[in-house]
């Protein structure tokens, strides 16, 4: 390979070199704090809220205070002090470790970047309700839209965004629709499907929809993509994992749920000899 | 739906008493049932192992179930030794150095670094799916594959491409340390089936400027020891994690000024 198209190879890399390109803003020494094309101390500070900020810094648009309020609200739904959550778990476990508030926190936080729970299931959330509707524009029916889905997990109702691991039924979808009533945002076409699509759950398998099913509808008709959410939700869970690292980091070191050395059940192979 | 018809009730699921593990017994002292008198990896003592066995072999023994033959131990420790550092321009390892150069609190830059690690670029992200690809293609001629791979496959309009996880370009070029590992690796004594096949396949790749990268490498070793794909993205990560530490700890009592600063000339901001 000859000398000119090797550099051709790594040209990309040589233009970026002892550079930053930032298309997202910065700090000005003298001159100011820069975000998204605001001035944070003149522009932000003080007029807007720190969710508004949250989501300018995930989305790099600046929503309306309702918008950030809504989503205020379904964060204190997603992260409550119960140390039998998993992630809030970690948290519990950091405290009575003796590690560092920051880092049992940002443990539990990253404990929910799971499938089952926390704000990655968003991702998957979002992309049912986005491509159902699709599908109902095009006249597939509710009822077929759920058969499909069911027919994937032979013909459970395991729709992400319906039902609900541990219990049916979700509490935090009526506290949001109240939300929502308040601050007069509209339920447009995505949570109007899902609502249907609620019903029929309803009636033919005894599911709801949860919180899941909710925010991913109403956030993709607020024009919201599945990767812009999972970015606002990054550390959704963070409040409740910091009550419970509290909570035991205020109580007697390694004594959290403790276990005796029978309360592991070993299943494995039998003493033997080293070879 | 009306509140009531949301109305929350417990499914019941069925929750086990206790947790159970196939791979550690510990026997309670007979003074106190939270102290463990004797521990045991496997069935077998863990301070006969210490006497008996490498530590190489005892990981193996955590994850297999059983001790290593001398070839598959040799081939660990291999690998183990070829990826224990990313290398400082790794950006796993910078994330170790700006937290040692940071002064965070020292227990924390393993734990940064391993996260970065985690990544599907260059990263464990990219070892799971190696591992289960590879399962399953190393039945196939691995040069039609390329060969296809190669025809069907878009290139990013900018940046490595990385044709399946663990094999691409590396700044626009075939990594030649990916490929002297590799290749170191297969001439070990032993069976290599998947390692040999991904040799094949990144031969073809070479010619378009692709190839072996690390986590593929550890992906087919990982494959050829018999460890499970979902092992696969921790133990890279175990295996990068002495170099992170090291880098990180280099830094940690050093001051902030021992890392480059971008100079506001060279700190651009252009909105999109």
């Amino acid at each position: 390979m000859s000398s000119s198209m090797t550099n051709r190879a790594y040209r990309l890399w040589d233009e970026r070199r002892g550079k930053i390109q930032s298309n997202k803003g910065g700090w000005v020494i003298g001159k100011g704090v820069f975000n998204h094309g605001y001035s944070m101390m003149d522009d932000l500070v003080g007029k807007v809220s720190y969710m508004q900020v949250l989501i300018l810094n995930a989305t790099g648009r600046l929503p309306e205070r309702p918008v950030a309020d809504w989503f205020e609200a379904i964060y204190i739904c997603m992260s409550w002090p119960d140390p039998r959550i998993w992630c809030n778990q970690i948290g519990a476990l950091g405290g009575a470790m003796r590690a560092s508030v920051v880092a049992s926190t940002t443990a539990g936080v990253l404990a929910a970047d799971a499938k089952t729970y926390g704000s990655k299931p968003l991702l998957q959330g979002v992309r049912f309700i986005q491509s159902a509707l699709l599908d109902f524009k095009h006249g597939v029916s509710v009822d077929e839209i759920i058969r499909n889905e069911c027919a994937k997990h032979r013909g459970k109702p395991k729709i992400t965004g319906y039902a609900r691991p541990l219990a049916k039924g979700d509490e935090r979808v009526v506290a949001m629709e109240r939300v929502q009533k308040l601050l007069a945002l509209p339920a447009g076409e995505h949570l109007q499907l899902a609502l249907q699509i609620e019903s029929s759950l309803s009636r033919n398998f005894n599911e709801s929809m949860n919180i899941n099913g909710y925010g991913s509808a109403f956030l993709s008709d607020m024009g919201y993509t599945a990767e812009e959410i999972y970015r606002i939700f990054a550390i959704v869970v963070t409040s409740g994992v910091t009550a419970c690292y509290v909570d035991t980091r205020d109580k007697a070191p390694d004594a959290f749920l403790p276990l005796r050395c029978t309360d592991v059940e070993y299943t494995g192979k039998s003493a033997r000899p080293v070879p | 739906m009306t509140t009531e018809q949301r109305k929350v009730e417990s499914r019941n699921d069925l929750f086990a008493e206790r947790t159970a593990t196939k791979i550690w017994q510990e026997i309670e002292s007979p003074d106190n049932p939270y102290l463990a008198d004797t521990c045991l990896c496997h069935g077998y003592d863990l301070l006969e192992l210490t006497q008996k066995r490498s530590f190489v072999e005892v990981l193996f023994l955590l994850f297999r179930g059983e001790l290593p033959d001398a070839d598959e131990a040799r081939l660990l420790e291999h690998l183990m030794i070829s990826l224990i550092n990313p290398g400082p321009r790794h950006p796993a390892t910078r994330a170790a150095m700006n937290a040692g150069v940071g002064s965070t609190d020292r227990e924390h830059i393993l734990p940064i670094a391993l996260s970065i690690y985690g990544g599907s670029h260059l990263g464990a992200g990219e070892v799971e799916p190696a591992m289960d690809w590879l399962r399953k293609q190393r039945k196939h001629d691995p040069l039609q594959l390329a060969h296809e791979l190669i025809t069907n496959g878009t290139p990013p309009e900018e940046g490595d491409w990385h044709i399946f996880p663990g094999f691409g370009s590396r700044f626009g070029g075939v990594d030649p340390m990916a490929a002297k590992i590799a290749s170191h690796l297969t001439s070990l004594p032993g069976k290599h089936e998947t390692l040999l096949w991904g040799c094949k396949f990144a031969d073809v790749l070479n010619k378009h400027s692709l190839g072996w990268l690390s986590p593929a490498i550890a992906a087919a070793v990982f494959t050829d020891l018999g460890f499970s794909p979902r092992a696969g993205a921790g133990l890279f990560q175990l295996l990068g994690a002495p170099g992170l530490l090291a880098h990180g700890v280099e830094l940690s009592n050093k001051p902030v000024t021992a890392m480059p600063f971008v100079k506001d000339e060279n700190y651009v901001i252009k909105y999109d």
